[in-house]
């Protein structure tokens, strides 16, 4: 089964431009509005990492896949806590619905009225260090972005040569600096057959990106049952205080909370996202499928644990709140089990 | 009848087998089926090196009939001193080899059993092993290590889980995963495990 190539074809977005200048991550976490989940539809598959060329272009491809599944390498450096990208875009960012790196790559430069700024594709990878990895990102042009980029780039044009029959087609070799960028611009290039078949617009929409919708429940989302729920389905593996369990020394499952974790700032302290997240994808595995009210409840206690500070804090947690979480669906700078969370809140970003 | 008959067989042959004197007694009886390292025999799994928490499920399975052995299962049901168990098994727990964990994305181009492990298959919704057993197949907490078990053994649980004779897993975790995997690749991955030092 293949994507309704209609999906993926339509006028190309006029010169947005791409401006690349003051990088402010400030809201670089801002939601990404869920999608209703495609029925019926073959989601895009990427080739497989075999497939992966010879040659200096392929090395930053396959460094950008080394990257993605063991972020650890950074630690201390642009990584401030124990996970890895691929812990939350699972299946090394190739899975539907797990906030997949194909259709995210499609979906940039993209354009934030809330800022008034058009963010590429690396500096939403940044976004992700500061935020879900509790870190530093590295440069925009330095060698970990380029390859994170060149591999999710590869990633989306690989599927779609071969959605196109175009199997023996070579993925085509891109300079960093387009790399960097995304494929929601003029100038990004389909090959051959597929430059006018493939008029792309609704970029951002590709079936499969980012997360599913999942509707409200009748009941608001509730940590004093998520608790059940958690001890019932999720301690097995983040174990009951949340912090995952290490084999051989490697964090091998997750942190949830805690100073190991996402920080407060992050894309997944939000409820709605949590909630989305856990129930099309957790249990890992999917033995169990939760409730939407499971989810929803689970997300909300994982998500009123305290966790590493929001980088904005500047010292007061009511006025972050106002600032930065006025209208996302999370738990800082609200009252939970008679601790305002975000007053606790372990270190943010601990590497220099 | 006939499980006591045996049963009194058996402890006459470990009364002679497990001497060694740093051994607690009260692992000394697993000794002549699991090795005095809980290495394994030609009788018994490998044992050592998984943690307590797994192994002590285990025996609680075994006293259930979520998993059955007729030997296994009359040993587990003579372990019903808790304190005494919990010797044993820590002293299980402590044994096994360190090993060097292949990371994931330490190799990229892979295949076959190896490729499962660390890659899973997406089409089939199966995540990688390491997901859950780690780097180089270790285990920890609720997940066995599977590095240098017996192949023949890690294909039986394989087996058993698809026809539904062994359970106990939590939420079925891992049955279900068995259950996505075809006959070859359960031949293959036991293959793959067994010989990771
Ligand atoms: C704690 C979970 C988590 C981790 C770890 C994580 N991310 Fe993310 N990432 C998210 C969430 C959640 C979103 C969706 C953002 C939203 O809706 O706010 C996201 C979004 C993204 C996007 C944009 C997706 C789109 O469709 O627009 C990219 C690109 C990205 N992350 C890359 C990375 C990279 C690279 C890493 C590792 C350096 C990483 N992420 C680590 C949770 C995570
Ligand atoms: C069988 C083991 C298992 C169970 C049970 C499980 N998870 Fe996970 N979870 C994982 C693994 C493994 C990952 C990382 C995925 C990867 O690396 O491939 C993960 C990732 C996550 C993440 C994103 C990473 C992070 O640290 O924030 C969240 C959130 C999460 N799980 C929540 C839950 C919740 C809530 C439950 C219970 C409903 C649950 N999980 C049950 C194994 C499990
Ligand atoms: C007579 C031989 C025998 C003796 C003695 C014996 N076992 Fe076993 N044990 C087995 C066999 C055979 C299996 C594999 C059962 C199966 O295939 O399901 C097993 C399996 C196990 C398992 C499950 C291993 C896994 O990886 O899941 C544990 C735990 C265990 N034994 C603990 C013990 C302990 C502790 C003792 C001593 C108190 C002991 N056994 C004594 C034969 C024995
Ligand atoms: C989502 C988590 C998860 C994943 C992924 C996973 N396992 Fe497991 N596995 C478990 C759990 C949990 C157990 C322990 C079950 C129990 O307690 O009875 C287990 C047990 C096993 C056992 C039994 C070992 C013994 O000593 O009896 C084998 C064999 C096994 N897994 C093989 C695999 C293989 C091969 C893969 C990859 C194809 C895999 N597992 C992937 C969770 C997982």
């Amino acid at each position: 089964m293949m994507i309704k190539k209609a999906l993926l074809a339509l006028t190309l977005l006029g010169g947005t431009g791409v401006a690349m200048a003051d990088t402010y991550f400030a809201d670089m976490q801002e939601e990404i509005p869920p999608q209703p989940k495609a029925t019926n539809l073959g989601y895009f598959a990427p080739r497989d990492l075999s497939e992966i060329p010879k040659g200096a272009f392929g090395d930053k491809i396959r460094k950008g896949y080394e990257l993605f599944v063991n972020t650890q390498q950074l630690n201390g450096r642009s990584v401030g806590n124990q996970l890895n990208c691929t812990n939350c875009h699972l299946d090394a960012g190739a899975k539907a619905y797990a906030a997949p790196m194909w259709a995210a790559y499609l979906a940039y430069p993209a354009f934030r009225k809330k800022n008034n700024h058009v963010n590429t594709f690396a500096e939403r990878v940044q976004g992700c260090f500061n935020f879900s990895m509790n870190g530093k990102a590295p440069a925009i042009d330095s060698p970990e972005l380029v390859a994170i980029s060149a591999y999710s780039y590869w990633l989306l044009m690989g599927g779609l040569l071969d959605m196109f029959g175009m199997q023996k087609t070579a993925v085509p070799e891109l300079s960093d600096t387009a790399l960097q960028q995304g494929g929601n611009i003029d100038d990004f290039k389909l090959p051959g057959p597929l430059s006018d078949k493939v008029k792309l617009d609704k970029r951002g929409q590709m079936p499969g990106r980012a997360f599913a919708k999942l509707d409200k429940t009748d009941q608001a989302p509730s940590p004093e049952r998520g608790a059940k729920i958690y001890a019932e389905h999720c301690a097995l593996c983040h174990a009951e205080d949340g912090q995952g369990i290490k084999m051989a020394d490697v964090t091998v499952l997750p942190p949830l909370w805690g100073a190991q974790s996402y920080n407060w700032g992050a894309g997944m302290h939000r409820v709605n996202t949590a909630a989305t997240f856990i129930y099309e994808n957790m249990p890992l595995g999917k033995a169990v499928q939760l409730k939407p009210q499971e989810a929803w409840d689970v997300a909300a206690y994982i998500n009123s644990r305290e966790r590493p500070q929001d980088p904005r804090f500047e010292g007061d947690v009511a006025a972050t709140a106002k600032q930065y979480h006025a209208d996302d669906d999370g738990f800082y700078g609200k009252e939970v089990e008679g601790e305002i969370l975000g007053t606790k809140a372990f270190p943010a970003t601990t590497v220099k | 009848m006939r499980n006591l008959i045996i049963a009194s067989g058996l402890l006459t042959l470990m009364a002679a087998t497990a001497q060694a004197a740093d051994i607690p007694t009260e692992a000394q009886q697993c000794v002549t089926c699991h090795g005095d390292k809980g290495q394994g025999t030609a009788q018994g799994p490998m044992i050592g090196g998984m943690s307590e928490q797994y192994l002590d499920a285990q025996i609680e399975n075994f006293i259930a009939g979520r998993r059955n052995n007729t030997l296994m299962t009359l040993m587990a049901q003579s372990l019903v001193d808790l304190p005494a168990r919990k010797i044993a098994l820590s002293y299980f727990a402590a044994q096994g080899s360190p090993l060097k964990g292949q990371l994931r994305g330490d190799k990229i181009a892979l295949s076959g059993a190896e490729k499962l492990y660390y890659q899973g298959d997406l089409k089939r919704g199966l995540p990688a092993c390491y997901s859950c057993h780690g780097p180089a197949a270790v285990g920890g907490g609720s997940f066995p290590r599977l590095a240098g078990q017996q192949a023949d053994y890690l294909a039986e649980q394989l087996i058993a889980w698809r026809k539904l004779e062994r359970s106990g897993d939590h939420d079925n975790t891992m049955g279900h995963i068995a259950a996505k995997l075809k006959e070859d690749e359960i031949k293959s991955l036991a293959t793959y495990l067994s010989a990771i030092q």
